[in-house]
C-alpha cells in the first residue's frame, strides 16, 4: 500500500512539474519573446559590420579610454574576431562607441580613432548596417 | 556550411573524439550514445587547457588529445582482452529487459528533441556573447593573442578565466565547419546540454531495469543468462521497468523547464547543472557498478570543466562519491582495494583542477577570487535563502516522499539494488552548500547578484530534488515484486508436509526443510 501511495504520488508530481516545465518551454517561442531576441541580433551584427568597415580581422585595436560598458557591448559583438593590440599603444584603431545619435545599431555607431602623423587622430565612423530605433537592445535572461 | 549541418558536423566530431573514452569507461550500452560527444567536449576543454599552457594551436592539440586517447584505450584493450566492452559479461538478457532499454532510449531521445524546439527562437544570451562563445574565438588565435587576451586588465572580463568545455566545444565547432557564428555556438551548446540531461534521464531507466533483475532472480542468476529452458527475462517484473522509462521520460521537460531559456541560449549552467546531476544519479543513487562509475567519472568531469560553480560542486561530489565507494565495501576488500576509488577521484579532481590551476600561473584576469568581507556574510544569508525557496519548491514533495519510504520502503530499496537515499540528500545537500556560500560569500551587491544569478544557480539543486522524488517512483513501483520476493523465500524456508507413498504403499507424512 505504502509502495503504490509513494509511487503514485510522486509520478504525480512529476507529471504536473513537466507540464509545467513543458509550458516555460513553449514560452520561448512568444511572439514578443523572438522578436527581442531578432532585435538583439540584428544590434549587435550591426555593430559587428559597422566594426568590420572600420579594422579588418589581424589589424589590432584597443579599447584604452572607453568606458567598461562600452568595451563588454563591442565585446559581446566583435570580441571574437578582433585582435586587441598589446601594448595598446600599438594599436592600429581605438574602438568606441557613440550612443544617441538617431541612426546606426539602434542609435548606437562604432567609431574608430586613428593615429595621424600629423595633428589630432583621424576619426572614421563605421558603416554597412543600420537597425533603427533606439537603444540600447532588450535585456536577456539573467 | 549553414547551421543545421554545421552543427550535425560538430556533434560528430566531438563523438567520434568521445568514442574511444566513454566506451573505455561506460561499455556498450544505451547510456553511451548521448555521452559520446560530451567525451568529446571534455577532449576539448582539456585541449583547451593544454594550448592556453603550453602553446602550439587549439586544434592540434584537439587532435593530438583524440589520438592520445585513442591509442590508449585501444592499448588498453589489446593487452587486457577481457576488459573489451564488446566481449560481454552475462548482462541479463530477455525480451522485457531489451525492450526497456531500447524504449527508454527512444522516448528520452524523442522526449528531449521535442524541448529542444525552443531552439527555434534564435536567442543568444548577454553572458554567451561575453563569455562562453566569445571565448570560442580567442582559442583559435595565436598563443601570445590568447595570453594577452586572458590578462589585459583593459578588456575588464574577469570572468574570462571560467573553465573552457563550452568555450572550446564553441572553438571546435567554428574551426571545422568554417561557421563563426554565434548561432551555431549556441546550437552545439544546447545538443551538449540535451545530451547530459539524456545521459541523466536514462539512469532512470537503468534504475527501473536493475530493480526488475534484483526484485526478480537471486543474487546467484543476476548475471547468467538464464536457463536454457526459456527466456528468463520474461519473469522481470513489469512495475519497475515501466516506472523507470515513464520517470526519464517525465524528467526531460521537467529538467527543460528548471533551466529555461538558458537550456538553448548559450549559457554554461545547464551544462554543469545537468552533468552534476547525471553524476548524482550514477554515483549516488544507482546501484554501484563499473559502468556507472565510468558514467559519474566522465560526468563529474564535464561538470566540472564547464563553470566555476561546477568545479566547486563537481570536487565535493568527487569526495562523496569516493566517500560512497568506500563505505560500500566489504571490509576485506576495502584492504586491498582501497586505492582504486581514491585513485579514480585523484584522476578526476586532477582533470578539473586544471584549468584552475593554469589560470593562476598565467595570472589570468580574474584567476583569483574576491570575497566580501566575513563581517557581512551573516547579513546576506537570509536574502540568500529568501531568493532561493521560489525555485527548490521540490523540496516539500520530496522530503516526505523520503521520510515514508525510509520507514516502508527501506527494505525494497535494498532489495531494488538502489542505493541508501542519504547519499542523494547528501548530493543535493552539496549543492545548496555550494551555491549558498557562493552567494554569501561574493564580493558583488546581494541584492543585483541575487536579480542576475538566484535562477541559474539553483538549478543543480532543484534538479538533484526532482531526481530524488523520480528514484522514490521507481523504488515504490517495485514494491509489489519485493513482497512476492520475500512471501517466495519464506515459502522456501518453511517446514513443507507431503504426503509420500512407500513401496509398501503404506503412506506417510515427510517432512522436508528446504
Amino acid at each position: 500500500m505504502a509502495g503504490a501511495v509513494v509511487a503514485v504520488v510522486a509520478l504525480c508530481g512529476l507529471g504536473v512539474q513537466s507540464f509545467r516545465g513543458d509550458r516555460t518551454v513553449g514560452a520561448q517561442l512568444a511572439g514578443p519573446v523572438v522578436r527581442n531576441a531578432e532585435v538583439d541580433n540584428a544590434y549587435y551584427h550591426c555593430l559587428d559590420v559597422q566594426t568590420r568597415s572600420l579594422v579588418a580581422p589581424g589589424q589590432t585595436v584597443s579599447f584604452t579610454g572607453t568606458d567598461p560598458y562600452s568595451v563588454i557591448t563591442l565585446l559581446q559583438a566583435v570580441g571574437s574576431w578582433i585582435t586587441v593590440a598589446d601594448p595598446p599603444s600599438g594599436a592600429t584603431a581605438r574602438l568606441s562607441l557613440l550612443y544617441g545619435q538617431g541612426h546606426g545599431c539602434l542609435g548606437t555607431v562604432v567609431v574608430a580613432y586613428y593615429a595621424a602623423a600629423h595633428g589630432g587622430p583621424v576619426v572614421r565612423v563605421g558603416s554597412g548596417d543600420e537597425v533603427a530605433g533606439n537603444g540600447p537592445p532588450p535585456p536577456s535572461p539573467l | 556550411m549553414t547551421t543545421a549541418p554545421a552543427a550535425i558536423l560538430t556533434l560528430m566530431v566531438l563523438s567520434a573524439v568521445g568514442l574511444f573514452p566513454a566506451v573505455a569507461a561506460v561499455g556498450l550500452r544505451w547510456v553511451t550514445v548521448p555521452l559520446l560527444p560530451l567525451g568529446g567536449a571534455v577532449v576539448a576543454a582539456l585541449a583547451a587547457a593544454g594550448f592556453v599552457a603550453v602553446g602550439g594551436t587549439f586544434m592540434i592539440w584537439f587532435a593530438g588529445l583524440a589520438v592520445a586517447g585513442a591509442v590508449s584505450v585501444a592499448g588498453h584493450w589489446s593487452a587486457r582482452p577481457e576488459a573489451r566492452p564488446w566481449r560481454g559479461r552475462g548482462r541479463p538478457v530477455g525480451a522485457r529487459y531489451r525492450a526497456t532499454g531500447v524504449i527508454g532510449a527512444l522516448a528520452v531521445a524523442a522526449t528531449g528533441g521535442w524541448c529542444l524546439r525552443s531552439l527555434s527562437a534564435p536567442a543568444v544570451g548577454f553572458d554567451a556573447r561575453a563569455i562562453w562563445l566569445m571565448r570560442g574565438g580567442w582559442f583559435l588565435q595565436p598563443h601570445h593573442q590568447l595570453l594577452f587576451d586572458m590578462r589585459a586588465p583593459s578588456l575588464v572580463l574577469y570572468q574570462s578565466a571560467y573553465p573552457p568545455l563550452v568555450s572550446a566545444s564553441t572553438a571546435v565547432a567554428w574551426s571545422i565547419a568554417g561557421n563563426h557564428s554565434f548561432r551555431l555556438g549556441v546550437v552545439v551548446v544546447a545538443l551538449l546540454n540535451a545530451c547530459a540531461l539524456a545521459a541523466a534521464a536514462f539512469a532512470l531507466v537503468e534504475c527501473g531495469r536493475t530493480a526488475a533483475v534484483r526484485l526478480a532472480y537471486p543474487r546467484e542468476q543476476r548475471i547468467d543468462p538464464g536457463p536454457a529452458d526459456g527466456e528468463p527475462g520474461d519473469v522481470l517484473p513489469l512495475a519497475p521497468l515501466v516506472a523507470g522509462v515513464v520517470a526519464a521520460v517525465l524528467l526531460v521537460p521537467v529538467a527543460s523547464g528548471i533551466t529555461g531559456p538558458f537550456m538553448t541560449n548559450g549559457y554554461a549552467d545547464p551544462i554543469w547543472s545537468l552533468a552534476a546531476v547525471g553524476a548524482v544519479a550514477f554515483g549516488l543513487q544507482l546501484q554501484a557498478g563499473r559502468f556507472q562509475r565510468g558514467a559519474t567519472a566522465l560526468l563529474l568531469v564535464v561538470a566540472g570543466m564547464s563553470k566555476e560553480e561546477g568545479t566547486a560542486i563537481a570536487i565535493a561530489l568527487i569526495a562523496l562519491v569516493a566517500v560512497r565507494a568506500v563505505a560500500t565495501m566489504a571490509p576485506g576488500d576495502r584492504r586491498r582495494n582501497l586505492w582504486r576509488p581514491v585513485a579514480l577521484a585523484g584522476l578526476e579532481v586532477g582533470a578539473v583542477a586544471l584549468w584552475p590551476v593554469v589560470m593562476r600561473v598565467i595570472r589570468a584576469r580574474g584567476a583569483t577570487s574576491t570575497f566580501a568581507p566575513a563581517g557581512v556574510w551573516s547579513g546576506r544569508v537570509r536574502p540568500t535563502y529568501d531568493a532561493l525557496v521560489p525555485y527548490l519548491h521540490v523540496v516539500v514533495l520530496a522530503v516526505p516522499l523520503a521520510i515514508v519510504g525510509a520507514v516502508f520502503l527501506s527494505r525494497v530499496r535494498r532489495a531494488a539494488g538502489t542505493a541508501n537515499d542519504g547519499w542523494g540528500w547528501a548530493g543535493l545537500s552539496v549543492g545548496l552548500a555550494g551555491v549558498g556560500a557562493v552567494l554569501v560569500t561574493d564580493s558583488g551587491a546581494i541584492g543585483p547578484l541575487l536579480a542576475g544569478s538566484v535562477h541559474r544557480l539553483s538549478e543543480f539543486p532543484a534538479l538533484v530534488g526532482w531526481w530524488i522524488v523520480a528514484v522514490w517512483a521507481v523504488v515504490a513501483s517495485g514494491s509489489v515484486a519485493a513482497g512476492r520476493r520475500r512471501r517466495n523465500r519464506r515459502s522456501r524456508t518453511a517446514p513443507a508436509v507431503t504426503e509420500g507413498v512407500t513401496a509398501t504403499g503404506v503412506r506417510h507424512d515427510l517432512t522436508t526443510t528446504a
